[in-house]
């Protein structure tokens, strides 16, 4: 691992910025390239969307935890309804996240984002359904998971925040109450 | 007083407000380490919020000290990459195996785990979907027990691998083959599962869709050996059998899902796809 340095701070997990940008990179130039070298649409489907599937995995299980420190998933509670959890580090350890970590995870997953869509409205244009669905559904695991990261975000702040003014009134309470025993 | 219902955050205040209340209670008893305190439950050596998936879904964790081998657990990446894992995993403190919480006394958390636990953990759950899917089962009657946590993965691998054995078995339009065969079963899995939503049914739409993908695989297994055998007799054979072998793993959860009085609009469209998909099978050459 790089030592920080101040001002310019390296990056903290240089292996898994490197796959959290892999999978979605030969995805994307996979998808671009095929044409040239491919005359199956099987192939370029196939490996297309399986590396945009190893990349969705790779994102919310891994680069998600060790770049930002946040997590969702889903579970079936005992009723039998389906509820959607997020996870998050604590807020010292938050903090000492990487930023340089941080601003690669964001970035690139709204690039790719981006790029699909070009790429979907390309192939609209072209009215190529078959590669339509490629793109559609590349898009929509990209999608599932900025939303998902996006939620645990928000929820994170909101959660510190609760938390703060929680520890706050029971610290004054407790204060309060020492007090109280010493008068 | 009940402790019960509070959430212990600094052991200190709480240490105070016991040694106040045993001066309160009577001076017979003498506040030390010899003392019966009230019960308790046991307050955990560091500030943590419970899970409670009723009011907040939100979950924090605590990262242990600057964890050290976080890289080396990104290099063991390499390795699991090929391997199929689960689009969401459910979280089981309990049972996460090989956590890199240090003795802290907390319940392992998965935000920590090594990567080829995470892989681990989602190839064990793919498999025991799929033997409680597909094989008879105990618990097939309860829609809610089976398939309780469910992961698209398997799905998505059926579907393409039936749809690579089509397109292989097939001479012409390999291209049209596969991407027919796909979207038939991507859409038509969605759909069926609208159509049981529509009909008053309840059912989780994720749910559905995991167990009307993992019960493809009898008919995968009845694609690969039509696309090693070519005679007619025993492809009409082999694909009959496995549509039965479907329709039965599928018929539990559906029906459950809805009022008895519309079992037979619920089930009878996947019947459909099934024996369609089982027609293509059939007619491929």
């Amino acid at each position: 691992m790089d030592p920080s340095q101040a001002p310019v701070e390296n990056y903290a997990n240089p292996n898994t910025c490197l796959f959290h940008v892999l999978f979605k990179g030969a995805a994307l130039a996979f998808y671009i390239l095929s044409a040239l070298f491919f005359n199956s649409f099987v192939i370029i489907f196939v490996v297309t969307v399986l590396l945009a599937a190893l990349d969705f995995w790779v994102v919310k299980n891994v680069s998600g935890r060790i770049l930002v420190g946040l997590r969702w998933w889903n579970e079936i509670n005992d009723l039998g309804e389906s509820v959607w959890k997020f996870e998050s580090l604590d807020q010292e350890s938050l903090a000492r996240m990487n930023k340089k970590d941080s601003w690669l995870f964001w970035w690139t997953l709204y690039l790719a984002a981006a790029a699909w869509l070009i790429l979907g409205v390309f192939s609209l244009i072209r009215f190529q359904a078959d590669y339509l669905l490629v793109v559609g559904v590349c898009l929509s695991l990209n999608v599932a998971n900025i939303i998902g990261f996006t939620k645990c975000k928000k929820d994170a702040k909101k959660q510190f925040q609760q938390f703060a003014s929680q520890t706050i009134a029971s610290r004054f309470q407790s204060t309060v109450q020492s007090a109280f025993t010493l008068v | 007083m009940s402790h019960n219902d509070t959430i212990p955050l600094y052991q200190s205040s709480q240490s105070d407000i016991d040694e106040i209340e045993n001066m309160m209670n009577g001076g017979g008893f003498q506040s030390g380490p010899g003392t019966v305190l009230p019960a308790r439950p046991p307050s955990p050596t560091r500030p943590s919020i419970p899970v409670s998936s009723s009011s907040s879904p939100f979950v924090q964790s605590n990262l242990p000290p600057p964890p050290p081998s976080s890289s080396s657990s990104a290099s063991q990446k390499v390795t699991p990459v090929p391997a199929p894992p689960s689009l969401p995993p459910s979280v089981n403190f309990g049972s996460s195996e090989g956590s890199k919480t240090t003795g802290f006394g907390s319940p392992p958390n998965t935000l920590t785990e090594p990567v080829w636990d995470t892989v681990k953990r989602d190839l064990c759950r793919i498999v025991s979907n799929l033997k409680l899917v597909v094989f008879p089962n105990p618990n097939r009657e309860d829609p809610g027990k089976a398939l309780r946590d469910w992961d698209l993965w398997g799905p998505f691998f059926f579907i393409v691998f039936l749809g690579l054995t089509l397109s292989w078995s097939a001479s012409v339009k390999k291209s049209e083959v596969f991407a027919v065969a796909f979207a038939l079963l991507a859409a038509g899995a969605v759909i069926l599962t609208l159509n049981v939503l529509l009909l008053g049914g309840h059912i989780i739409f994720f749910q559905s869709l995991s167990l009307l993908g993992y019960c493809l695989f009898p008919l995968d297994v009845g694609a690969v050996i039509c696309m090693l055998k070519d005679n007619v007799i025993l492809k009409m054979i082999v694909v009959t059998v496995t549509l039965a072998w479907s329709s039965w793993a599928a018929y539990p959860f559906m029906s459950a899902a809805v009022n008895p009085r519309r079992k037979a609009l619920a089930l009878y469209p996947v019947f459909l796809m099934y024996v369609s998909v089982g027609f293509l099978i059939i007619a491929i050459d």
